[in-house]
């Protein structure tokens, strides 16, 4: 049962990012500006710095493709950069401490990177014509914003659970 | 630095941006259909999304009626203003309707453009990264629901269907920015000025209406419906309000700024409508790959 929870965690945070978007008033945070939740991400990031590499990379993979198939509709875009962005995340760690305040900021780090990397992508695939500086004003900066707040509110049992998580795995 | 090249993390990040090119050109080509394992997954994790949306939307709805009772009483005033008109508006509108069949009796002409058959559904969820304006729905091909359908809501056009799985199915926005997306639409004034949905104007959230020949007379406050010619929408459909009219950068059509009448966030209930008229083959209206619905 234990072995079933931290896919069913993921899977209820791939929920609840659609649940939160389709709920959200137009606008809630200023006019024209968009706020888009990376709570997977950000939880994806976290059981990399706590739990581990490898675990971080499958999980972003599977649920890489999984986003993929169901909301864009453009298979290889979230499969490649979120396993992409938690391997580099990874790489960072080696040489930081995993305590709670450098997860948060390298989480931080890591879903700004994802933003980017999304809005390059789709700049060439023209699925929008957005330029760099508006995209900067009009999505990063809130998106950052709302998923600090995620972070700030969910670091610290995530945090908790994953230590479980992997004392679990070392038992193994 | 010949180790750098050697090095296996480096080839399997440029094999993976080899797989990674390879699968978004796969993705992107027009394709009629999903492949069996994308629909199949698609539908599994849309079971899932219904089982949590729908209470979710039960709970939204209890807050909302809470915030709803607050100006009730306002709202009862303007409505009682409005109701001694609709009564007289409806029997005009009957007297009209019946008119119009027996005219078309008349003639032998039983179908219109207008006609169509509806599938109410309910939202279940939405892409969370917002690039992509698009709702997956709860009701798919076991319902009848086919590519290209229009979706509506109370207030007005919302989008089309954009692929469909055996339980659900997924719609593009109007708001999303779409090339192909071209909706034939019908700008009512004295005379009938017709155009093409064409874009979304993302900083002032107006849908662009381009191709109106630059002799129109356009004004504001006109009602704009689609106009059924594009071969795939009924006409008549409720599309938005005129707001603001310019002339094109080449100074040879108009543009016309319309307001969307329904709201793209917030959507809980669709309908799909599915046009009784039958479609022309697509060979017959188009040379290009523009799609015109």
């Amino acid at each position: 049962m234990k072995k079933f929870l931290l896919p069913l965690l993921f899977l209820l945070l791939f929920i609840a990012e659609s649940l939160f978007v389709q709920f959200l008033p137009a606008d809630f945070f200023g006019q024209n500006r968009t706020l888009a939740p990376r709570f997977l991400f950000s939880a994806l990031l976290l059981l990399t710095i706590f739990v581990g590499r490898k675990q971080g990379i499958l999980y972003a993979a599977i649920f890489g493709l999984l986003f993929d198939i169901v909301y864009i509709e453009i298979i290889g875009i979230y499969l490649f950069l979120f396993p992409f962005i938690t391997y580099i995340v990874s790489k960072i760690m080696h040489v930081l401490q995993a305590n709670i305040i450098v997860a948060f900021f390298v989480s931080i780090l890591g879903i700004a990177l994802l933003e980017i990397g999304v809005y390059e992508m789709y700049y060439l695939i023209h699925v929008t014509n957005l330029d760099f500086v508006s995209f900067l004003k009009l999505r990063l900066y809130p998106v950052l914003l709302l998923n600090a707040v995620f972070l700030l509110i969910f670091i610290y049992p995530l945090k908790r659970y994953f230590e479980k998580v992997a004392e679990t795995l070392r038992g193994e | 630095m010949p180790q750098f090249f050697l090095n296996k993390r480096l080839i399997i990040l440029l094999v993976s941006i080899i797989v990674l090119v390879a699968l978004i050109g796969f993705s992107l080509r027009e394709r009629s259909k999903l492949s069996l394992p994308e629909q199949f997954i698609k539908d599994t994790t849309g079971w899932v999304q219904s089982l949590v949306s729908k209470p979710a939307n039960y709970i939204a709805g209890f807050f909302e009626n809470l915030q709803d009772l607050q100006d009730t009483y306002d709202e009862n005033r303007e409505l009682k203003t409005r109701v001694e008109k609709i009564a007289s508006l409806e029997a005009e509108v009957q007297a009209l309707k019946q008119d119009n069949k027996e005219l078309r009796e008349v003639l032998g002409e039983k179908k219109t453009l207008r006609d169509y058959k509806t599938q109410p559904a309910t939202v279940i969820g939405r892409n969370p990264d917002r690039w992509h304006e698009m709702i997956i729905i709860d009701k798919g091909n076991v319902k009848g629901i086919e590519k290209n359908m229009a979706v509506i809501t109370a207030n007005g056009l919302i989008g089309k269907v954009k692929s469909v799985n055996q339980f659900s199915s997924t719609v593009q926005l109007l708001s999303a920015m779409d090339p192909k997306n071209r909706i034939s639409a019908l700008i009512q004034g004295k005379s009938k000025v017709y155009g093409f949905v064409q874009g979304f104007d993302a900083k002032q959230k107006l849908l662009l209406i381009k191709s109106i020949p630059s002799g129109a007379k356009v004004e504001k406050g006109q009602t704009v419906t689609t106009s059924g010619l594009g071969g795939v929408f009924p006409g008549g459909l409720m599309i938005g309000k005129v707001v603001d009219v310019k002339t094109d950068q080449y100074g040879l059509n108009q543009v016309a700024f319309v307001k969307p009448g329904a709201d793209f966030y917030d959507i809980q209930n669709v309908i799909v409508i599915k046009r009784s008229m039958t479609q022309p083959a697509k060979s017959d209206m188009s040379n290009g790959k523009e799609e015109e619905l």
